[in-house]
This record gives structure tokens, C-alpha cells and sequence, in this order.
């Protein structure tokens, strides 16, 4: 095979796939099933057969100066690779989960084109096509919440809203960038830093960590956990968007621009990276419900990833990269323990779960394993890609690491909390037949978490063969003069200590919640009332932080057409329409059938000709 | 000189006989108005040196069209006097700002400065003889206008008549 | 042996009409079908037939009858737009003596519209456009109803208006170079002895004229009437090709050949393009009749075809005349349709006619891809004509003219989605139970057309280099 035609495939092939499987009637479900898990394997082999490929495809467009162009290197084979990974764990996850839901071949259709979106953004070398790829995972987004139930249409817009918006701003960064370098090709930009560049690039980074799920372009977030269906969470917010996004930003602070530790550009990413690790950890921690709470630690821990690519300092981005990866295993884990228990439990608010630990044997076991790399507790895959961040941000600025290790403590106390809360812990009675999830739900978890193990124990493997070889050479050589390396232990062990104490901090914390309120549930309730965070919470609980929220709120005019682009059905004909029609009743008035005026019309207008003409 | 004054005179009429046309209450008088019209348009093409457009403005716009006008004027009802005489005042209502308008768009045309053409029309003959003998096509065109316009005085008046019987 | 597309179906004309007896209906029906369909392949295959050998009888008749790609296009869509308008016909003319009538005007239309797209000169085109024209006020008025006479007088008044400044302009090309032919007025014009001025002005004032048979805004006064009242094959005929050949074809002939990218022309072209584009988008969103609607959207498109002339460039013409053919076809389409409506509900009120969709699945069908290809909307052709207009008009440094253009479109779709959800989708009502799908007669040409549309935009890449590059006028662009 021609890489032309590899590439062309991994892109077209899942799409096309999709399509097919839109025509099968839904009487024969278990066709469209068949046919989605041999989509995504074909998808993986695709992809993953590109590693170690080096090659780049034009094709030229309607004979402009725009050629589609598409670029196979090793981020893009890894980053691919990794989200063909999630998409047939989660379609095999999807089998049982999905297969009452009466969106269930639309569910099948919008991942496999998601998958070909995916694989089209990031072997696009060209920054026109990446941003077509990006508006076709918005719409799929949309889709996939949309499906949820039938409230869910109103956070689909949501995210719809916010994304757009966010796009509006990538599109407006790849406009600035023609205008200062006049290609869009990926690999021969190298912008400086000066002049219209710098807004440039915090455009594009806008589009990028919006993607991400970064602070403040979360909001649609937390709300998609409660309305749409379990796997679009893992697979979309929790795995591919989160590879994609920090795909994007890695390649604008590595590649397109020449982004130094000095930038202003490199503190403002490390400030978005800490404020978002802090605020929204502080959120998941007062939360109630076991997918809302996961749904905001996406967002916290994708603060790492900014914090870390936006020291610009070697050990920094390889631990932001690192993350990347190792957060998309243990988030879509954590999401795929979610999803099985509310399938078996039927709920997953934690006031009415707990103790059900011992009925799920091997999800808790999965539970376990995540939380503690998500929370980064050695050896687990989390524990290594924090400390890696830790260095990075040391090196810039100490503020920045306490609040990373800060972000870290709150964590692993949530999640302390949400263990208790839901799997240990007295057992409520309507809960006593709760049984294990199907081994199509299990296999998933299983594997995710074994690669979390993987990762962790032997961290040379990915960090020396996956991530490092993703930075430029320039950044290695930096790395390797310096004496730095990144896999193995950790080399400072103050840094270690430091993490120590923090896990052994929320430990103690958790304790003492619990012997305050007596259950898991509330055992953070305690950081909820303290004096100071709780005035925050509670506005924070009415949503006044969410800039979503904030908008829709602005003024009466505001809310009024933010209501009109919610119903964006009726919109066209009653806003627009209505001044259309407004518009068209005086040009209806002008027409009385009045032969005469007609005439008189065409002498005036024929008047003007002749006169012009004459001129 | 005396040219001029002709060609001032015909130009006159024929924006006074095109405001009646537009001005009159009955449709007869209006066709008529039009007619005579068609007439100067024809006389000032002829001194314009241009006289195949002159003989196809005749043709066509006052042989057939008007043809075609009485077709539709057989075909609508006749206004009583009361409708007339209100029509009338609600017409000159109306139109009132016709003639000022037509002067204003005149002075506006005459500051369309128009250069000295030279006479290629000193030719006439020449001019008129050259049309006459390469028209084939023009005059097949015409037949078929011709063939047209029996149509249409078949097609509407005669059936027209027939239903009335 | 071009003179042959005006003799043939003169005699055909002739024959039909000495004949002692009344015809089978059959029989002047297939002549036009045939005549039509003649035009067609003619039009497709003209560059391989020994134009320039003269057969010896008619050599004496050569008229100076000339063909290029834009003549081709022309033949093409006036041949097909024939055919589709006698099919309806057929169906909805009630008598035998209306229907043989209507054949007869329908070939007196087609010879008229032949020879205006083949010959080379000012005065004869104004004598073909006349031609064209009377058969139209007839046809209009053929079934003799008051709003249809109504419309068909109105028609010829402004005709008539039309025909004096056509004829002013001819009569000034006569008094300055003594010589009406388009290479003639386009030499003098380049040469610039004696006055070039004048002449452009004549030029003009015969622009004038066309823009009030090609129905642009502010002349187009009569159109909504004239398209709405008639009979529904007439409709298709003069919204298909009649006003396109009479107003727009000569515009494009002009921008060609006569007064290649003159900044004054362009400007007018431009400034009545715009004009059209915005008041007649407005005005049919306001439409409560589905054929006064698409009458209006008529002027709309037609300011799209004027506009992309206004570029003045090689690229503009292109996009005119591959919008021309465009809109004939899904512009036929509708009307078409919306006669099939009104053969099953007698009305064309689109209030009546909610849901009407799912009773008649062909043409509503084929009524959303007109639709979406009017809009603009990707594959369909008119995407790619309307695509072509902008690129044209954004070349030739007109942004604000194509910024126009684009935003226009989104009120194309609005006034098309308004038609689609009043008339075609939703639950029909139970007045609407028995309405079955039209008859073969109207939904074999809504088919054929629909078919032209969505085959020409999905496979519009390959046009370029494919035998029907003449749709693109072979001038070898690339964009």
C-alpha cells in the first residue's frame, strides 16, 4: 500500500464505515456492533502500522495555492495510535451499555467518524484542513451528547456555544498566521515571537486547550457527564480530545512557534495550567455525583499538561506529553468504572451508593488502580508524569509548584472520598443485587488499567520510546547536555518526599472528615465549610464562574438571543425571518401592480444609465 | 435651423403624446396615444438617418402591438361614468409629479455632453441601400413576427368572439 | 447549415398549420419534442458537423449564422427547457385547439430564441427578441384569464418600452459607424477614431432594453405578474430560457464580444446585479403563492448571472454562463413542479398546501435539490456556478460585491426553507388524503432535471476536461 492510500484510508475508512452502518435498519443491532469493532480494529491497524513511517502527501485543491497536505512523523502515528486504542476499547465497552439506547447506530457512526475527524487532524500538515477536521469533531460532539436523552439537546448546545467560539478564535489564529507568514504549512512554519505573532499564538492555544477542556471553555463539561452517554465520556472529553488538544499545543509551543522559557507567552500557559488544576480540583471535591466528579478532575489534570508543555523547559513538556497519555488511560478508566456502575447499580449518585465494593470485585480493583495514578501515587503511570511536571515547574517558579502539589493533595482526597463513597462503606439495601458488569464492559477497564501499571512500572518504555522522541532535536540535545533524563526514578528526592507527604496529608484529611461527619461521602465537607472556600463554593454551586453561564446571564438583550441561537431550529425563521419578512412587506408595498410606476421605474433607472454613461 | 425647430417640435409631441398615453382614462385613447407615438418615434428615426429601425418601430410597435392592445382591450369590461370620473381624478392625483419629473430627467440629459459625430450618415442611400440587400435574415425574422402576430389575433380575438356567440 | 435551426422549424410551423384537417394531437406535440430534442444534441455535438460546408440549396441563405461554446450552452438549455415545457403542456392544456396553438407559439419561441443566440448582430437580435416576445405575450394570455391578460399586458408594455430603447441604440450604432454587427461596434470601439463615446452610450441604451426583457431590478415590473398568471408549461418556458435568452444571453454577448472589460459597463452590471440579487431575495421570502415566489427568486438569480458579468473578467463570463445553464435547469425544475402541484391541489397557494411532501415524494424531492442547488449548497450544481461567481468577482477586486453575493445566498436558502416548510414538509392535512403524485408528464422532465443537477455538481471536477467543457466555455481557466 502506497502511503498515500495508508493515510487516505486511516482517514476515510471509519467515516465511510460509519456510513454504512447508518443504512443498516435497527432491527439488526448486532450487525451494526460487528461492524463498528471491525471498524475501529481496522482503524487501529491502520494507524498503527504508520509508526516508524516518515512521509508527507499533497494534493493539490481546485488548483489554488492551498494544498491539502498530510504529514506521517511520530507524534502523529502515537497520538493516533492512542486514540484508535481508546476508540476500540470503548467500542467494545459500548456493546452491552449502549445496546438498549435507541441512539445506538447513531452512537456506533458519530465514534467511527470522531475516529476519522481524529486521524484527519493530526496527520493534517496544513493548518486549513486541521481546522476542517476540528469543526467535524465539534459536530460529532454535538451529536453525541444530543443523543443522551432528550434533555441533553440543551448541553449539546452548550458545548456547541463554547467550542464554536473557541474555534472562532483558532480560526482567527490561522488567519493571523497567514498574514504574517503566508503558509499554512505546518512544517515550514517557525514563527518569532514578535509582532502579530504572540496574538497569534494565543489564539491558537485558545483553540487548542478549549479542546482540552481547559479552564475557562469547561463549563459543557461536568454538564455532559450527567446528560450524555457514559462512553461519549470516555472516549471523547476523557481520551481524544484531551490527545488532540495537547497534540495542538504541544505542536505550537514545539514546533510552529519559537516559544523560549523567557516568553511571557510560556507564564501565561503555566498561570492557565495552575489556575485550572486548583479551581476546578476544588470543584470535583464538593461533588456529588460519581460522573460529575470525574468530569471535573478532566479538567484539573489537563491543567498539568498546560502547566507542564508551558514551562518550555525540556523535562517540563516531556512530563506534559507523558501526562497526556497517561491521563487518557486512567480518566477513561475511571469513566468506564462510572459507566459499569450505573448500569449495574442503576445511579450514580453517591448518596445512594456505597458499599458495593464487594459485589464489583474487579471494577473496584480498576477503580483502585486509576485513582492512585490518577492521584499519583508510585509505581502507577500518574505518579512519574507528575513528578516530571513537578521538576518542570520548580525550575520556573516555585509558586507554580505548590499549587501543582496542592492540586495533587486535594486529588488524592477526592478521590479518597469517592472510593469510600461508592464502593466501601455500609451497603444500602436496594443495592444488595447488584452483580458484576459483563465481560464486554470489563475487558476495557482491565486493560486500560493493566497499561497504567505497564506505564508506571516500566516508564522507560513510553518516556524513552513514545514521548521523547516527539520533541524537537534541539530540545534533546538541550536535555542531554544538561545531564537530564527522564525515565526511571525520579532524581530528586526532595520533590518525592514533597508528593509523600501530600498523599499522606489527604490520607490523614480523609480520616479526620470522616470521624467529623461519620461517612466518606462527606468527608471532605469539611474543606467545603471552611471559612473563605465557602462563600466561593456557593457562588461557584450557583455557576458563577462558569463563563457560560455568566454570558447567558449578561443582560436581558443577551439572554434573549442566546435563547434564540438554543432553539437554532426556529431561530433562522423567527429572528431572521421575521426582518426578512419585516424587509419584504415594504418591498411587496412597492410592488402595487401598478403597470404605469413600473414603467416609470425603468425610465428613472434607464435615466441614470444614460446620464452615467455620459459622464 | 428650420431642421431643428422640426425636430424640437416632433420631440414635443411625442413626450406630450406618451403623457396622455399614460394619463388617459380610456384604454382606446391610450392605445391611440401610443400609436401616434410609435408614428413620431418612426418620423424622428427616419431623419435620424436610420430607416430600418424606422420601418420595424411602424411594423411592429404600431401595426401589431397596437393589433394586440385592441385584442386586450375586447377582452376587459368597460368602466361605467361614475368609475370613469373617479379614476380620472385619482390618475391626475397620482401622476401629478409626471410632468416635472420628465423636465427635471431632460435638463438632467442635456448635461450629458455629447460630442461632434462626424456624418458617416452622409452615406444615407448608401447606408439604406447596404441594409436592404443583406437583411435576409431581418426579413425572415419579420415573416415570423408576422406569422406570430396572426396567432395572436386568431388565438385571442377570434375565439374570443366565438365564446361570446 | 445553422441557418437550418431557424428554417427547420419554420417550415415545421408552416406544415402544421395549412393542413385542411385538425392534426392527432400527437403530431405537433412530437414535433416540438423533436425540434427541441434536435437542439439538444445539435447544441452538443456542433463542433464535430460541417458547419462551414454549405449545402448548395441553402448557401444562398448563410444569414452570417455564426457558433461558439456560449451558442452551444444556449442550444443546449433552450432544447431541453423546449422539451420540458411541451411535456407539461400536454398535460395541463385542456383542449385540443389551445394545445395545438400552443405548440404552434412554442416553435414561433423557438425559432425566435435559435436565431437570437446565433446571429452576430445588433438589429437582427432586437428582430429575433421581438419575435420571441409576441409569442409570449400570446402564450401568456392563451387561456384568456383576467390576471393572465392582465400580466400579459403588462409584459407588453414594458416590452414595448424595451423595443424603443433597443432600437434608440440601434439607430444611434446606424448614425455614428453605419454598421450594427458586434465585431463591427466592438473594432470602432477599440479604435477609437471618430466617437466612441456615442457609440458606447448606444450600446447602453440597447443594455437598457435588455435589462428590461431580462426582467432585473428596477425593470423588472412586469416579471412577477407574467410568470405567476400563465399557464404552467408557459411558465416553465419563459422563466427557464425565454427571459434568459431575451435579456441575459444578449448581456453575455455584449460583455464577450462587444465591450470587453469596460470599468462602465461593469459598474452598471454590477450596481442592477446587486439590486436584483437583494430586492428580489426579499421580495420572494414574503411570498404567500409558490409561482409569484419563484418568479421573484428568478430576479434574484438572474442578478447573480449580471453580477458575475460585472467582473469583467474572462473568469466572470465563465461563471455567468455556467450559472445561466445552472438556473435554467433547477429554475425549469421548480416550475415544473410547481405545476405538478397545482395539476393535484388547483391552486399554488402555499398555505394550502402543508405536507404536501410525503403525497408526493417525487417532486417534493426533487423540489429540495432545485432548492438546495438554487441555495448554493454543495454538490449540487449551483454551488459550484455561485462559487464561481465569487472567486470571479473577488479576482476582479470586487470583495464587497462578492461578500454581497455570499450573503445573499444565506437569504436564498432562508425564502427556500420558508417555501419548504409551508409547502413541503410536516404532516399533511386531512384535505390532503386523496392527492396522489403527479402524472408521468410532469415528473419524468422534474426527474431528467434533477438528475442534470446533481450529476453536473458532483462531477463538476471533471467537467474541465470532459466534452462538456463548452459548459465552462473552454477558455482553459484555472481558479
Amino acid at each position: 500500500m502506497t502511503p498515500t492510500l495508508h493515510i487516505l484510508l486511516a482517514i476515510c475508512l471509519a467515516p465511510a464505515l460509519a456510513l454504512v452502518l447508518l443504512l443498516i435498519p435497527s432491527r439488526a443491532r448486532s450487525l451494526r456492533e460487528a461492524l463498528a469493532v471491525v471498524a475501529a480494529t481496522a482503524n487501529l491497524g491502520l494507524v498503527a502500522t504508520t509508526f516508524g513511517q516518515q512521509s508527507r502527501i499533497e494534493l493539490p485543491w481546485l488548483g489554488t495555492s492551498f494544498d491539502l497536505s498530510l504529514r506521517v512523523y511520530h507524534t502523529a502515528s502515537f497520538v493516533t495510535t492512542a486514540a484508535a486504542g481508546f476508540g476500540l476499547l470503548v467500542t467494545l465497552y459500548s456493546l452491552p451499555f449502549m445496546r438498549k439506547h435507541s441512539a445506538h447506530g447513531a452512537h456506533y457512526a458519530l465514534m467511527l467518524l470522531s475516529l476519522g475527524m481524529a486521524n484527519g487532524a493530526v496527520f493534517s500538515n496544513n493548518l486549513l484542513l486541521l481546522l476542517f477536521f476540528w469543526e467535524g469533531l465539534l459536530g460529532t460532539t454535538y451529536g453525541m451528547i444530543a443523543i443522551g436523552h432528550a434533555g441533553a439537546f440543551k448541553t449539546a448546545t452548550k458545548a456547541l456555544i463554547i467550542s464554536g467560539i473557541t474555534d472562532l478564535c483558532l480560526m482567527l489564529g490561522i488567519a493571523l498566521v497567514w498574514a504574517q507568514a503566508h503558509t499554512l504549512t505546518m512544517t515550514n512554519l517557525r514563527l518569532p515571537l514578535e509582532g502579530m505573532a504572540p496574538a497569534a499564538f494565543v489564539l491558537l492555544m485558545i483553540g487548542a486547550i478549549s479542546k482540552g477542556g481547559s479552564m475557562p471553555f469547561h463549563s459543557w463539561i461536568p454538564d455532559a457527564a450527567v446528560d450524555a452517554p457514559t462512553p461519549f465520556m470516555a472516549f471523547l472529553p476523557a481520551s481524544i480530545e484531551k490527545l488532540l488538544g495537547i497534540y495542538l499545543l504541544s505542536r505550537l509551543a514545539l514546533d510552529l512557534f519559537e516559544l523560549t522559557p523567557q516568553s511571557w507567552l510560556s507564564t501565561l500557559m503555566m498561570v492557565v495550567g495552575s489556575v485550572t488544576i486548583l479551581l476546578a480540583v476544588l470543584m470535583a471535591l464538593i461533588q456529588k455525583d460519581y460522573k460529575r466528579l470525574l468530569s471535573f478532575h478532566a479538567v484539573s489534570q489537563v491543567g498539568y499538561m498546560i502547566l507542564g508543555i508551558g514551562t518550555a523547559v525540556p523535562i517540563g513538556i516531556v512530563g506534559g506529553l507523558f501526562h497526556m497519555i497517561n491521563h487518557a488511560m486512567y480518566k477513561s478508566c475511571l469513566f468506564l468504572t462510572g459507566g459499569a456502575v450505573e448500569r449495574q447499580a442503576g445511579s450514580t449518585d453517591l448518596a445512594s451508593l456505597g458499599g458495593i465494593g464487594r459485589k464489583m470485585p474487579i471494577t473496584f480493583a480498576c477503580f483502585i488502580v486509576a485513582a492512585a495514578s490518577i492521584s499519583g501515587v508510585p509505581p502507577f503511570n500518574g505518579f512519574f508524569s507528575k513528578e516530571l511536571v513537578y521538576d518542570g515547574a520548580l525550575e520556573r517558579g516555585t509558586i507554580f509548584y505548590l499549587v501543582a502539589v496542592a492540586g495533587s493533595f486535594l486529588t488524592a482526597a477526592s478521590f479518597l472520598k469517592l472510593g469510600h463513597a461508592a464502593f466501601l462503606g455500609p451497603r444500602d439495601k436496594k443495592n444488595d443485587g447488584v452483580r458484576e458488569a459483563p465481560g464486554a464492559m470489563l475487558f476495557p477497564m482491565l486493560v486500560i488499567a493493566g497499561f497504567c501499571i505497564f506505564f508506571g512500572v516500566n516508564n522507560a518504555f513510553p518516556i524513552d520510546q513514545l514521548i521523547v522522541p516527539m520533541l524537537p532535536e534541539h530540545l534533546i540535545a538541550e536535555a542531554r547536555s544538561a545531564g537530564t533524563h527522564f525515565s526511571g526514578w525520579p532524581s530528586n528526592p526532595t520533590l518525592v518526599a514533597m508528593t509523600a507527604a501530600a498523599l499522606l496529608g489527604a490520607l490523614i484529611n480523609h480520616g479526620f472528615g470522616v470521624k467529623l461527619y461519620g461517612s466518606g461521602l462527606h468527608a471532605a465537607d469539611h474543606i467545603h465549610d471552611s471559612p473563605g472556600l465557602r462563600w466561593v463554593y456557593d457562588r461557584a454551586e450557583r455557576r458563577w464562574f462558569d463563563p457560560y453561564e455568566l454570558f447567558m446571564r449578561g443582560s436581558a438583550y443577551f439572554a434573549q438571543a442566546a435563547n434564540k441561537i438554543d432553539r437554532a431550529n426556529d431561530w433562522l425563521v423567527v429572528g431572521l425571518g421575521r426582518l426578512a419578512q419585516f424587509a419584504s412587506r415594504g418591498v411587496r408595498a412597492a410592488h402595487t401592480g401598478n403597470t404605469s410606476a413600473y414603467i416609470v421605474w425603468s425610465l428613472i433607472a434607464a435615466t441614470f444609465i444614460v446620464i452615467y454613461l455620459g459622464q | 435651423m428650420n431642421d431643428a425647430i422640426v425636430e424640437i417640435a416632433m420631440l414635443v409631441t411625442f413626450v406630450l403624446m406618451a403623457l396622455w398615453a399614460v394619463l388617459a382614462t380610456k384604454l382606446l385613447r391610450a392605445v391611440v396615444a401610443l400609436a401616434a407615438t410609435s408614428v413620431l418615434v418612426t418620423l424622428l428615426l427616419f431623419r435620424l438617418d436610420s430607416p430600418l429601425a424606422a420601418v420595424f418601430e411602424l411594423s411592429v410597435c404600431a401595426g401589431l402591438v397596437s393589433a394586440i392592445f385592441l385584442g386586450a382591450i375586447t377582452l376587459t369590461q368597460p368602466e361605467n361614468e361614475a368609475e370613469v370620473a373617479v379614476s380620472a381624478k385619482e390618475r391626475i392625483r397620482r401622476y401629478w409629479y409626471l410632468p416635472p419629473l420628465l423636465l427635471l430627467l431632460g435638463v438632467a440629459l442635456l448635461q450629458v455632453a455629447l460630442p461632434d459625430v462626424p456624418t458617416t450618415a452622409a452615406a444615407a442611400d448608401d447606408v439604406r441601400k447596404v441594409l436592404w440587400t443583406s437583411r435576409h435574415l431581418d426579413l425572415l425574422g419579420q415573416i415570423t413576427v408576422l406569422v406570430a402576430g396572426a396567432f395572436g389575433v386568431i388565438v385571442l380575438f377570434k375565439e374570443a368572439r366565438k365564446n361570446e356567440r | 447549415m445553422l441557418t437550418l435551426f431557424v428554417l427547420v422549424p419554420l417550415l415545421v410551423l408552416l406544415l402544421l398549420n395549412i393542413s385542411w384537417r385538425a392534426l392527432p394531437r400527437i403530431v405537433p406535440q412530437a414535433a416540438v419534442l423533436v425540434l427541441g430534442f434536435a437542439d439538444v444534441v445539435f447544441g452538443l455535438a456542433l463542433p464535430t458537423l460541417p458547419v462551414n460546408s454549405e449545402i448548395p440549396v441553402l448557401s444562398e441563405l448563410h444569414f452570417g449564422l455564426v457558433a461558439d461554446d456560449l451558442t452551444r450552452v444556449f442550444l443546449v438549455s433552450i432544447g431541453l427547457v423546449i422539451c420540458a415545457a411541451a411535456f407539461v403542456n400536454q398535460e395541463s392544456m385542456t383542449t385540443e385547439r389551445a394545445h395545438r396553438n400552443f405548440c404552434s407559439l412554442l416553435l414561433v419561441s423557438l425559432i425566435g430564441m435559435n436565431g437570437a443566440v446565433l446571429l452576430s448582430d445588433f438589429f437582427s437580435l432586437y428582430v429575433f427578441l421581438e419575435v420571441t416576445a409576441i409569442a409570449s405575450f400570446i402564450l401568456i394570455a392563451i387561456e384568456r384569464g383576467i390576471f393572465a391578460v392582465e400580466g400579459a399586458f403588462r409584459y407588453l408594455l414594458l416590452s414595448a418600452v424595451a423595443a424603443m430603447f433597443m432600437l434608440t441604440g440601434v439607430g444611434l450604432m446606424v448614425f455614428t459607424i453605419g454598421d450594427t454587427t458586434f465585431s463591427a461596434v466592438h473594432e470602432s470601439l477599440t479604435i477609437a477614431n471618430g466617437s466612441p463615446l456615442l457609440l458606447k452610450m448606444a450600446v447602453g441604451i440597447f443594455i437598457i432594453g435588455l435589462f428590461i426583457k431580462g426582467g432585473l431590478v428596477p425593470f423588472h415590473g412586469w416579471l412577477p405578474g407574467a410568470y405567476s398568471s400563465a399557464p404552467p408549461g408557459v411558465s416553465v418556458l419563459l422563466a427557464g430560457i425565454v427571459t434568459k435568452v431575451s435579456g441575459i444571453y444578449a448581456l453575455v454577448r455584449i460583455a464577450q464580444d462587444v465591450l470587453v472589460s469596460d470599468p462602465s459597463l461593469s459598474m452598471i452590471l454590477l450596481v442592477a446585479g446587486s439590486a436584483s440579487i437583494v430586492v428580489g431575495a426579499i421580495a420572494a421570502i414574503g411570498q404567500s403563492d409558490l409561482k409569484r415566489m419563484l418568479a421573484y427568486s428568478s430576479i434574484s438569480q438572474v442578478g447573480y448571472i449580471v453580477i458575475a458579468l460585472g467582473a469583467g473578467t474572462e473568469l466572470g463570463i465563465v461563471a455567468a454562463t455556467f450559472h445561466l445553464f445552472n438556473h435554467a435547469i433547477f429554475k425549469s425544475l421548480l416550475f415544473v413542479d410547481s405545476a405538478s402541484v397545482e395539476s393535484r391541489l388547483g391552486t399554488t397557494d402555499m398555505g394550502k398546501m402543508g405536507g404536501i411532501g410525503a403525497k408526493m415524494p417525487w417532486t417534493g424531492t426533487t423540489t429540495g435539490i432545485a432548492m438546495l442547488s438554487a441555495a448554493g449548497i454543495p454538490p449540487f450544481s449551483g454551488f459550484w456556478s455561485k462559487l464561481l461567481i465569487v472567486l470571479a468577482l473577488w479576482k476582479a477586486g470586487r470583495e464587497g460585491f462578492a461578500i454581497l453575493a455570499v450573503v445573499a445566498s444565506v437569504l436564498t436558502l432562508g425564502y427556500f426553507m420558508v417555501m419548504q416548510h409551508r409547502a413541503f414538509f410536516g404532516k399533511p392535512s386531512t384535505q390532503l388524503d386523496s392527492v396522489k403524485e403527479a402524472s408521468a408528464g410532469y415528473v419524468v422532465p422534474a426527474v431528467v432535471f434533477a438528475l442534470i443537477t446533481v450529476l453536473t455538481g458532483v462531477f463538476f471536477p471533471l467537467l474541465k476536461d470532459s466534452p462538456l467543457s463548452f459548459l465552462l466555455l473552454n477558455k482553459g481557466l484555472s481558479w
